[in-house]
């Protein structure tokens, strides 16, 4: 499976919930699969979008929250799975789509395949983690979260490859007001 | 009206505020401050006034964050910064970024305004000010005590 597949799979089940999605091609692979005023492109800040996703969980405690997250991204801010699962948000989901690879920067490896960021997020206290490498799994799992409090993590092993869409035409500004307007 | 989120990482500087926040159960600590920026950001986006402490190690850290995500998206937050190095005599891992966070500051066109026992309060209102008008600001307090 690959990103776009495993995205496209997991934006047709959730609707309209929230999207936090982290830089480089996943927020690309976001913006080319299904634009919508609830997704919020971090388009720097590399690391920070399950941050940034913690801070929306704590104030918005009636939407469900979802991250869509890189293992080159958690990597770079493993601190913050401390943190989430310190604070344990019930309506947090946290999507890594691992690819074992910056493929945004031309596919360098990371580490993620030498260690096990799954386990890692039990031990931080998240509620259930999911580790996933079919599309049939996902499915099971993308109707099983509905039912069970965060924060939930799910873990899906993805090859690299597939055709890269366009950049995110919207201007920054603009991402933040409909998103903002989407929360009121 | 005021600042309803506290999030950061401590500093001695300003140990007497977090102690404050911690009786008042309004601080979250963070691994990093980059992590409180980006925690603050999503509390900033759900409409809550969010301010994030560090000392100015913390804030050398965070450049980037501030130009990619607070200033490129112009989140709303106020930077409680503590100034080590400020004094001559501060410890000398502090000496260097004492010296240049003045200018960093103004490099990165952060509105500030330091701290002392007489404008505090006038200050404070500024930044909540700033704050409510959808600006990013900074409030630095001096380390003017050697322990």
């Amino acid at each position: 499976m690959i990103r776009k597949q495993a995205m496209k799979q997991i934006v047709n089940s959730v609707d309209t919930e929230i999207i936090v999605s982290a830089n480089g091609y996943i927020s690309r692979d976001l913006f080319n699969v299904k634009d919508q005023q609830e997704n919020f492109y971090m388009i720097g800040s590399m690391g920070l979008a399950s941050s940034i996703g913690l801070g929306l969980a704590m104030k918005n405690p009636k939407k469900q929250i979802f991250v869509f997250d890189g293992d080159g991204n958690i990597l770079m801010n493993l601190g913050s799975l401390t943190t989430i699962g310190s604070i344990r948000p019930k309506n947090f989901v946290h999507v890594i789509f691992d690819n074992s690879s910056h493929e945004s920067t031309g596919g360098q490896p990371t580490n993620s395949n030498l260690v096990k960021i799954d386990e890692i997020a039990k031990d931080c206290n998240y509620n259930k983690v999911f580790l996933i490498k079919t599309n049939i799994e996902l499915k099971k799992i993308l109707l099983k979260i509905k039912k069970i409090d965060g924060p939930i993590m799910i873990l899906i092993k993805i090859k690299k490859g597939g055709n890269i869409g366009n950049r995110i035409s919207i201007k920054p500004e603009k991402i933040k007001e409909r998103f903002m307007n989407t929360l009121k | 009206m005021g600042i309803k989120n506290f999030v950061g990482v401590p500093d001695s500087t300003m140990k007497h505020f977090i102690e404050e926040g911690i009786v008042k159960k309004k601080i979250i600590f963070t691994t990093r401050e980059e992590e409180a920026i980006g925690i603050c950001t999503g509390m900033a986006l759900s409409g809550e006034p969010s301010l994030v402490f560090m000392q100015n190690a913390g804030f050398a850290n965070s450049l980037s964050t501030i130009t990619s995500l607070v200033e490129l998206y112009k989140i709303p937050l106020v930077l409680l910064i503590g100034w080590r190095g400020f004094l001559k005599n501060d410890a000398p891992e502090h000496e260097k970024i004492g010296k240049i966070q003045p200018e960093l500051i103004k490099s990165l066109d952060i509105s500030s305004r330091i701290l002392d026992e007489n404008n505090w309060e006038k200050n404070c209102v500024w930044a909540i000010k700033n704050n409510s008008q959808g600006k990013l600001c900074a409030l630095i307090m001096k380390r003017d005590f050697v322990d």
